[in-house]
């Protein structure tokens, strides 16, 4: 376990040096400033009436500016996370590197379980740090405190928890960040997305049954990030909690399968 | 007490490179002992295995045959490692720590913390002279200092077995010697060193024991003095000469000949003879200002062996 942390607390050094993070934060802190100055001006009467004024069929407004603060903020920071952590696997298992992790009382396991968390650990915090921020000030402000917003810090990172899984797994046996990148990429952007679209809206337009029970089968098995950044974060911001769970548990699944086949090919790699 | 440090096997290593079509037998069936308190050097040209047999050793890769123990213990466990320092080639730091960090980091994977750690790091920097370099960036080190720090780092838990590959490469001449030093200080500590290397005057200087390697095949393994015994080969200085005139059955008969201009050698075949020789040349009025016993080289032995190996593959 603590051989663990060591390796998640160095990678964390290693993200630390790789500007991208520090980047991100600071965007986030110049949106945070931008966002308590206009407020801080705003007329609070104004907002409280709208606020009471809204309908209650739609979630509640205070969420609703904030997600319109945290919802592009957090993609941007997926975005960023999934180019700045690609490399932390190909580096760790470069000549000469893994050559002296590998002769230290550490087992092939640890290093690599200490890579994940580290990546995740990274996320984690720029993430809690731009929605606990943008929540403070709004909470603040309105003198409303709903905690049940936080939670969606866990859902954005385990969203980057699977996206990371199959850039380890490709990591691991490419020995390379390009592969992983992209594959993550274009689940996130492209798959994801459309598979979620297709499953129902799409299908009208098919013909085959085979093509449609394979575009569903498709969706099951391919990480949903689509729902958990999407309706998933929407409904635990609002207080909703959450609906369906089957998208969290599909991309579990996936997460735990793709990280056993990481570990287990690792395990018997040569350097 | 002289236990076991290195037991191999039958080790045997075939590396299948693109998808299995080339193979290379990096290893072939070597069978190696290594007591404890002494320095092996594993000597071998370009790509004879040197390498391939320390991660082999150190689960860094994975035997295709045979088996090997280190310490007493499995290769294929990882908790013999508390007991392991290891200089790999070519090795890479984490660029964005310092020398103080690097030794940080790794003195924490070996299972140390706190000021016990501080403490040794301290320690070992002042010994490989990186002191005041430490809290430098290691992207900003020379060659020669990557390597010393790889010493500090192989040596941070205070190792019964140390592994080094090709220890001195890139290091200036007195950086060579102060890590011999250290090698033998280290030996008469009674810890087992394990050296890769092809610098074979350098590795004649400290080592104890010597195994050549060839193309994955130990060729020989033994004690580097009994290796490089005496020949009854001499080598004379004298002044002037004079000794070009003297013709004597006795000097024909040691094979007395020139090699420059005041060197000559000769063959004896035991301590008579050889005084017989000094006796003539004196009475002779020459004048002695040197004499040397020749002995073979581990290079000799080294580029004999190989030469040999590779006529009778050949063949
Ligand atoms: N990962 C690998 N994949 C395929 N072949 C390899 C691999 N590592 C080493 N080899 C091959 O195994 C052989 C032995 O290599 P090794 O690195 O052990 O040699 P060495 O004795 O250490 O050489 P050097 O003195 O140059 O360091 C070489 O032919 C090399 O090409
Ligand atoms: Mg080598």
């Amino acid at each position: 376990m603590k051989n663990i942390w060591i390796m998640t607390w160095f990678t964390l050094r290693e993200a630390l040096a790789r500007k991208v993070f520090i980047f991100f934060l600071t965007i986030s802190a110049v949106v945070l400033v931008i966002m308590a100055v206009v407020l801080g001006l705003s007329d609070k009467a104004s907002f409280t009436m709208n606020v009471s004024g809204g309908n209650m069929q739609f979630t509640n407004p205070i969420n609703m500016i904030e997600m319109m603060i945290v919802s592009p903020l957090s993609g941007l920071c997926l975005l960023l996370a999934i180019f700045a952590s690609a490399s932390f696997v190909p580096i760790m298992l470069e000549k000469g590197n893994i050559d002296l992790l590998l002769s230290k009382p550490v087992s092939r396991d640890q290093l690599l379980w200490g890579k994940y968390f580290g990546g995740i650990l990274v996320v984690l915090i720029n993430i809690a740090f731009l929605v606990i921020g943008v929540w403070m000030i709004i909470s603040i402000k309105f003198s409303y405190w709903d905690f049940s917003f936080l939670t969606i810090i866990l859902v954005i990172t385990f969203t980057f928890a699977v996206l990371y899984s199959i850039i380890v797994l490709l990591g691991v046996t490419s020995k390379g960040s390009t592969l992983g990148m992209m594959v993550a990429y274009f689940i996130y952007i492209i798959l994801s997305p459309l598979l979620y679209l297709g499953k129902d809206k799409l299908l009208v337009f098919i013909q085959s049954d085979f093509i449609k029970s394979l575009i569903k089968g498709a969706y099951y098995v391919v990480p949903k990030t689509q729902e958990l950044m999407g309706q998933i974060t929407k409904d635990l911001a609002s207080g909703k909690g959450i609906e369906d769970y089957q998208p969290i548990l599909t991309s579990l699944a996936f997460l735990i399968l793709t990280m056993g086949i990481s570990i287990s090919i690792f395990r018997k790699k040569d350097f | 007490m002289n236990s076991i440090a290195i037991e191999t096997s039958g080790l045997t290593k075939v590396y299948s490179s693109s998808f299995g079509k080339r193979k290379v037998e990096a290893l072939t069936s070597l069978s190696l002992n290594v007591s404890t308190g002494m320095i092996f050097g594993l000597l071998g040209p370009n790509g004879a295995g040197k390498t391939t047999l320390i991660k082999l050793l150190l689960g860094i890769t994975f035997p295709t045959s045979g088996r090997a123990n280190i310490l007493g213990e499995d290769i294929t466990g990882y908790k013999m490692k508390y007991k392991i320092g290891y200089l790999p080639e070519n090795h890479k730091y984490p660029s964005y720590l310092s020398g103080g960090e690097v030794m940080q980091f790794f003195g924490k994977l070996s299972g140390m913390d706190g000021t016990e750690l501080n403490k040794k790091i301290d320690e070992l920097l002042e010994l490989v002279q990186l002191a005041k370099w430490k809290k430098t960036k290691v992207k900003n080190y020379s060659k020669g200092m990557m390597q010393r720090l790889g010493l500090a780092q192989a040596l941070l838990n205070n190792p019964e077995l140390i592994f080094l590959d090709e220890p001195t490469d890139g290091v200036d001449p007195i950086g060579r010697k102060e890590i011999r030093d250290i090698l033998v200080e280290l030996k008469n500590n009674g810890k087992t060193i394990f050296l890769n290397s092809h610098l074979l005057s350098e590795v004649e200087l400290i080592t104890d024991r010597v195994g050549i390697l060839n193309k994955g095949i130990l060729l020989r393994e033994g004690d580097v003095k009994e290796m490089t015994q005496n020949k009854e080969e001499y080598k004379i200085s004298i002044e002037g000469n004079s000794i070009d005139k003297l013709d004597d059955e006795i000097l024909r008969k040691a094979s007395f000949a020139k090699m420059n201009q005041d060197y000559y050698s000769f063959k004896v075949e035991n301590t008579q003879e050889l005084n017989k020789i000094l006796d003539l040349l004196r009475t002779n009025g020459i004048v002695i200002k040197e004499m040397l016993q020749q002995k073979n080289s581990l290079e000799e032995i080294f580029i004999s062996l190989i030469k040999e190996a590779d006529k009778e593959k050949a063949q």
